[in-house]
């Protein structure tokens, strides 16, 4: 008869019935708790938030050396380094240029942060800097300017 | 009937449907859409592949310290058995295998490096895992010619989790933007048009458009009917009443954002994914054609068309008149039966839909009226 669901389906056992619904609520429960959790997490990592912002975002990165001088990572680099060769995605490669802040403004300071102690530790070529430094310029939507200067984790230059 | 007892009842029914055996037959379309949706999402990480290039190559930041990460030769050949499996998954050999290695992969991929983290990567995820868990290589595929026993029923309780879970994601979306003062009072929205307004323009839309719709009024209305088609969706999916007009309405939802917007797979996956929302009974409603080339010709037309299974074609009729008998029991002819049947086939729904819609109100009021007419 059109219209019925396919028989013959097994009966399930009580116990795979109460298990199903644990399964079912835990799912769902889940899916429930990443949204809500997203709202703080500067990634919305499963909460899905497309096109948060029209926020965006510029930096100039330091090496700070020890007598405190800081020299933009686009000059000589001891070791030979380039920060466009270590750091790709997200306009994170080439951070003195004005970049649409993909995800968010939060999820940009975040990466840009991870992005410096990235750095800090695969340069061990480099025995002269003491850490890294970025001066960030970003709007939120159409906020006033703020700046933020995110430092990388200390280095330990020498051999 | 009062509503704590309505709701009880609710309850128990979706209770009890959570163990209902159910045929998985029309969402053999989104498996088959799967893999190379899959692929495409998998394409960049392919190409750096092929050259030597992995994310370990460069910065990367993985979801957690403790993450765990493959020697890059096992890496790579991993990435090649998913691109293998994509393929497995479209054709239907191995399927179950196939799809949660897939899923496996795709997961694993995505938390490698928040850098290459995105919603519409999330949501391929989502759809993976939620069809690994169903017997989707039953039909159109090559282990239904491989096992001739292979059954493409299975219980109903995948279903509603996934089902859930893509409604989430449309309500999730809009209830963040409806509850952002910049995105609800459409100073998001205006800020992207005047930012790539001028992409817009080499794409050939006219400066005046451009700049009308940066106006902030315009974009403010635009973001309200983006939020509220969001929800609509969303909610317009849960209930069985507003379903079709939900799936119609995100079918469209999904062609404009991919053209206003660079999504990588999210259009794609999206469209993908209202096969799930298809009634997973097959062959309910039987399509009755004249026996003659023309009713020939009609049924090897809406046959070719059916790809969820919905219909039985009945070639034989000594009638020349076009007839559908709804799973309902009520039957639509001539033209009315043509509206329906377009308007449950994927390739002509979008455009049939809401033709079959007014026929649909317009048969509605009128037994409402015979029925007001009878009581009187």
């Amino acid at each position: 008869m059109p219209g019925a669901y396919p028989a013959g389906g097994p009966t399930p056992s009580p116990v795979r019935r109460v298990l199903r619904r644990i399964l079912v609520f835990g799912l769902i429960a889940l899916s429930l708790a990443t949204i809500v959790r997203g709202y703080g997490d500067p990634h919305r990592v499963f909460a899905f938030q497309p096109f948060r912002e029209a926020s965006t975002w510029q930096a100039d990165i330091y090496r700070e050396t020890p007598g405190g001088d800081l020299i933009p990572v686009g000059e000589p680099w001891p070791g030979g380094y380039s920060w466009d060769e270590m750091v790709k995605g997200r306009g994170l490669g080439v951070p003195g240029v004005e970049h649409h802040a993909v995800g968010s403004v939060d999820s940009i300071l975040d990466l840009l942060q991870r992005a410096l102690d990235y750095v800090a530790t695969a340069t061990p070529r480099d025995q002269i800097t003491e850490r890294l430094i970025a001066v960030v310029r970003y709007r939120r939507n159409d906020a006033e300017p703020v700046t933020v200067t995110l430092t990388s984790r200390p280095r330990v230059p020498g051999p | 009937m009062t509503f704590r007892t309505r709701a009880r009842a609710a309850v128990r029914s979706w209770n009890a449907r959570l163990d209902e055996w159910i045929d998985y037959r029309p969402l053999a379309v989104l498996r088959i859409l799967l893999g190379p949706i899959t692929l495409l999402h998998l394409w960049p990480f392919l190409r750096s592949a092929t050259g030597g290039v992995s994310y370990r190559d460069g910065f990367y930041a993985p979801y957690a310290t403790w993450y765990p990460e493959l020697p890059e030769a096992i890496y790579f050949a991993a990435l090649y058995a998913a691109a293998a499996a994509a393929v497995l998954v479209t054709v239907g050999l191995f399927t179950r295998p196939a799809l949660w290695y897939l899923a496996g992969f795709v997961g694993y991929n995505l938390f490698l490096t928040l850098t290459e983290f995105h919603h519409n990567r999330a949501f391929l995820l989502v759809l993976l895992i939620g069809t690994a868990l169903m017997p989707v290589g039953g039909a159109l595929s090559l282990d239904s010619l491989r096992i001739p026993q292979v059954s493409t029923t299975g219980v109903r309780w995948p279903l509603t989790v996934l089902r859930y879970q893509v409604a989430a994601v449309y309500l999730a979306s809009g209830i963040s933007k409806l509850i952002d003062g910049d995105w609800w009072g459409g100073v998001v929205v205006r800020l992207r048009i005047e930012r790539y307004g001028g992409e817009a323009m080499a794409a050939g839309i006219p400066e005046a458009i451009i700049d009308f719709a940066a106006t902030a009024g315009f974009a403010s209305a635009l973001a309200k009917a983006a939020v509220v088609t969001e929800l609509a969706i969303g909610a317009g999916l849960l209930w069985k009443r507003s379903r079709l007009a939900a799936i119609w309405l995100a079918v469209w939802f999904h062609v404009a954002i991919e053209v206003f917007a660079d999504v990588q797979v999210f259009s794609l996956a999206g469209l993908a994914a209202l096969f799930i929302w298809v009634t997973p009974q097959v062959r309910d409603r039987v399509v009755v054609l004249a026996r003659s080339s023309r009713g020939r010709r009609g049924a090897y037309l809406v046959r070719a068309l059916d790809w969820t299974a919905r219909f039985r074609v009945d070639a034989s009729s000594t009638d020349s008149r076009f007839a559908v008998y709804d799973r309902d029991g009520v039957v639509r002819e001539g033209r009315e039966g043509v509206v329906t049947v377009a308007g449950r086939l994927p390739a002509t729904f979008p455009l049939a839909a809401p033709f079959a819609a007014v026929w649909a109100i317009r048969r509605l009021s009128a037994s409402a009226f015979t029925r007001s007419d009878s009581r009187v």
